[in-house]
């Protein structure tokens, strides 16, 4: 008979060793919206591959979305603890730029999916989709093939959208209206307008009210039909393609000024356009992979539509007429 | 005076809780980046409309969600012997806590296109708004109103029926006089939660037409990023309820009979016991069919998935420690603040308790959006505010609950003062032995339903942990909302079916302990 006691003096002193190294170890953090750090977001792989390597602790901090994030950092300023923002789209990348909050990455997008090239000293992408309208191909046979035969016919199938003043999607499909008809978007919205069912405050609300088959079409991604193959083995739902090309959405992240870790930041973003990182984004974030990879993609995304040409707004314009626009919406849209 | 002291601290909070995050979003608009805010409203034709809509939508729901209740509230008060009625009065506590979302699928499923009675796309627009609302707060007013009726003394209902009174002219002499105590209230925690509704409005409402000014504060302090004009407009939303509870308080009369407590035991005709019956079955049916229909998806739904998630136990802990302690603060501090009203209105002063009374309920339409980013302004220079999550959280959900505990247990205080307060003085029963031979015996009852609606109420929040609450402290009503925001729905219906279930059981649970056995509001 031995007594216990040392082995669990032994073992205490282990446990004081591991939380010393813990304490040791420096800890990047990363400021994302909380779809990315939910658990089934990209965010539980992402830590536990980039922790693998890093000698660090990778601190993932969700917040709302991405205007949640940038205010915040604008708010904290110098305090901030963050080091890394990582989830802002092209539609913000203006203001944040403005806000000198950010510092040159000195890193290159090798091997890019995206559809331009990527040059940009602040941001970079880790993932992009499409904006488009989702369908279920039991209840809507013929689908419209362009964005101006869903406005213009009359009887065309039933929408939901979401409001650009709430919704990222939302703003998206302003966009995507502005691009495609220019000064005539008013006009246009004023014809879609009788076959909106409802604008909602976000995503998942349209989403939820769609599939509870309170319209014909949702607002949502090219990539949506995906997640129901994969993780429902469910094919029905499909996104319609438009001839005039579908809006781009492109995610980004950059290093936060402050940082007091700019190479362990550094390295976070070198990992983020690794093959490890983005081989994660498909099924956890729905997107596509920034950069490009036979084996990224798992084979149901091959059944996706082809979004091309991607549309996209110049940034620094969309920062300017931003609030003009939606005022116009709001006028047609309220009539 | 020793009443005087406390309160007042609990009233210099709640002013510090809604003040200073607005000082400190307002100083931030002198910063560069930042815009100065907009004060010329009436020139803007968007804001004027968003006002017109707010007030008018609110009305109509008030309206819609407080008549039909007294009617309801009246015939659970005549049919105290209802069978199952105790689990009918559970039911109607539960519309409060589901998350607006989940509400708004609910009611879809119900009167949806493809739902049980379908509206089609009239349910989108006034339409749709109105159901939500009355959906949320008509078991809410029934709930709350039916106090009342057990406060009408026995030998009321007797001297009626000597006096061979009509149905009408007891419901004149005898009811209304007790209900006017208790309306005023109620009407004005309606109006305020249908005025500061956001994702029912929006979603339901059809379009940008229907703006609310919470869409517009949150617009203010989101999209355009202008603090100050989202302070201007949470003052003009604070205005707009002071005004609806001016209006209110007109109604308002504080009982001069003495009282007693009874419960209404009253010869009835055949025809009006039918009629009661109706009304309680119409009631139930309107709630509990977009109830019935969450229970239906969920079941339907991947129930072992979700519920062999360590994810759904973490939240549902956290859950439960926000709503129970957000309860605890609130109903002590409505404690305070209504034992100091309730002195001052036996002392002859009336106006001073409604006004304290008042700023108790008013803080509510405070948006916690202005709030909580106010709060993170002032505090994140000094402190990590993340570390802070739970006091926050808590603090804020209490003082949203503070406006429930006050329309609970107002009523009750008052008529317990106006009675006993005399006596107590008299035979020098004070601090803990009044509380625990006078007070605790009487006011259990409301008591316990102050701290079981509270405690849902918080268990339910969206909007205050949506703003603080990260993967580590999530609630189960952020967890819903994250697997809705992740194609998740069928999760998130059985997550939304837990939550409800643990609402009814906490509510159930705590009503009875502390409110005492065999007697829900009777």
């Amino acid at each position: 008979m031995y007594s216990v006691l040392p082995r669990i003096g032994a073992s205490l002193i282990f446990l004081l060793f591991c939380s010393g190294l813990q304490a040791a170890m420096p800890t990047l953090v990363v400021y994302t919206y909380d779809s990315f750090t939910s658990d089934w977001g990209p965010g539980p792989q992402v830590k536990t591959a980039f922790e693998a390597n890093c000698s660090c602790k990778l601190e993932l901090v969700g917040l709302s979305d991405g205007v949640a994030m940038l205010n915040r950092l604008k708010l904290e300023g110098a305090n901030s603890r963050a080091d890394i923002l990582l989830g802002i789209d092209t539609n913000l990348t203006a203001d944040a730029r403005a806000s000198s909050l950010f510092e040159t990455h000195g890193l290159s997008l090798r091997n890019s999916a995206l559809p331009a090239d990527w040059q940009d000293d602040l941001f970079l992408p880790y993932d992009f989709g499409y904006f488009a309208f989702v369908y279920n191909r039991e209840s809507l046979t013929n689908p419209p093939t362009s964005l101006r035969q869903l406005v213009e016919d009359a009887d065309g199938p039933t929408l939901l959208i979401q409001d650009p003043r709430t919704s990222t999607p939302g703003l998206g499909l302003l966009l995507w209206m502005k691009k495609v008809f220019g000064d005539d978007a008013d006009a246009a919205w004023a014809r879609l307008a009788p076959r909106i069912v409802t604008v909602s405050k976000g995503w998942s609300e349209a989403y939820g009210l769609f599939l509870k088959g309170e319209a014909d079409m949702v607002l949502s991604y090219t990539t949506s039909p995906a997640y129901h193959i994969i993780a429902e083995q469910d094919a029905r739902y499909a996104a319609a393609a438009f001839d005039e090309g579908h809006y781009q959405q492109i995610e980004v992240a950059g290093m936060v000024r402050t940082s007091k870790q700019k190479q362990l930041a550094r390295d976070f973003l070198e990992f983020m356009i690794s093959e490890e990182f983005q081989k994660i984004i498909p099924t956890t974030n729905w997107m596509f992979p920034a950069v490009a990879g036979e084996t990224l993609l798992p084979a149901e995304f091959g059944e996706l539509i082809d979004p091309s040409p991607a549309l996209l707004l110049d940034e620094q314009q969309v920062a300017m007429q931003r609030k003009t626009w939606v005022d116009e919406w709001l006028e047609v849209m309220s009539r | 005076m020793s009443r005087a002291l406390p309160a007042g601290l609990v009233l210099a909070v709640l002013a510090l809780l809604v003040l200073a995050p607005m000082a400190g979003l307002l100083q931030l608009s002198g910063l560069p980046g930042y815009e100065a805010a907009d004060l010329r409203f009436w020139d803007n034709a968007y804001l004027r409309r968003v006002l017109y809509f707010s007030i008018w939508q609110a009305l109509l729901s008030t309206l819609l969600s407080v008549l039909p209740a007294i009617l309801v509230a009246r015939a659970f008060a005549m049919r105290g012997q209802l069978p199952l009625r105790r689990l009918l009065l559970g039911l109607f506590a539960l519309p409060l806590v589901v998350p607006a979302v989940v509400a708004v699928m609910a009611v879809v499923s119900v009167y949806g296109s493809d739902g049980w009675l379908p509206l089609g796309r009239s349910l989108y627009g006034i339409n749709g708004i109105l159901l939500a609302h009355v959906f949320f707060n008509l078991p809410l007013a029934v709930r709350l109103l039916l106090p009342q009726w057990q406060a009408i003394p026995q030998h009321h209902w007797q001297l009626g029926e000597q006096l061979g009174m009509s149905t009408w002219q007891g419901w004149r002499f005898i009811e209304w006089p007790v209900l006017r105590e208790a309306l005023p209230g109620v009407l004005l925690l309606v109006f305020m939660l249908c005025l500061t509704s956001f994702a029912v409005v929006l979603t339901l409402g059809g379009g940008p037409r229907s703006t609310t000014l919470e869409v517009a504060i949150y617009q203010s302090l989101r999209f355009d990023f202008n603090p100050a004009r989202a302070v201007v407009l949470a003052l003009l939303q604070l205005g707009l309820c002071i005004l609806v509870a001016t209006l209110t308080l007109k109604l308002h009369r504080l009982p001069e009979v003495e009282i007693a407590e009874s419960a209404p035991v009253r010869p009835t005709s055949a025809l009006r016991k039918w009629l009661d019956l109706g009304l309680i079955l119409a009631a139930t049916l309107y709630v509990g069919l977009p109830l019935l229909s969450m229970l239906i998806d969920a079941l339907d739904g991947p129930i072992l998935k979700v519920i062999t998630d360590v994810r759904l136990w973490r939240a549902l802990t956290n859950t439960l420690l926000i709503g129970l302690s957000a309860a605890a603060v609130s109903v002590f501090a409505g404690w305070l603040l209504l034992r100091y009203s309730a002195g001052l209105a036996h002392c002859g002063r009336p106006t001073v308790a409604r006004l304290v009374d008042l700023a108790g309920s008013i803080v509510y339409v405070v948006p916690p959006l202005v709030i909580g980013t106010g709060m993170f302004v002032l505090l994140s220079s000094h402190v990590d505010v993340f570390d802070w999550v739970y006091p926050i959280v808590i603090a804020i959900n209490a003082l949203m609950g503070l406006p429930f505990v006050i329309r609970c247990l107002g009523p009750a205080m008052r008529r317990n003062h106006a009675r006993y307060h005399n006596l107590c003085l008299s035979l020098e029963l004070q601090g803990w032995n009044r509380f625990r031979y006078l007070e605790w015996p009487l006011l259990r009852q409301p008591l316990g339903l102050a701290i079981a609606l509270v405690t849902v109420l918080a268990m339910g929040d969206l909007g205050v942990i949506a703003l603080f609450g990260s993967t580590q402290t999530s609630t189960l009503a952020l967890l819903i909302y994250q697997q809705l925001g992740a194609y998740m729905i069928p999760q998130a219906t059985v997550t939304a079916l837990l939550l409800l279930l643990l609402c009814l059981g906490v509510f159930a649970l705590l009503e009875r302990l502390i409110g005492g056995a065999g007697n829900v509001a009777h």
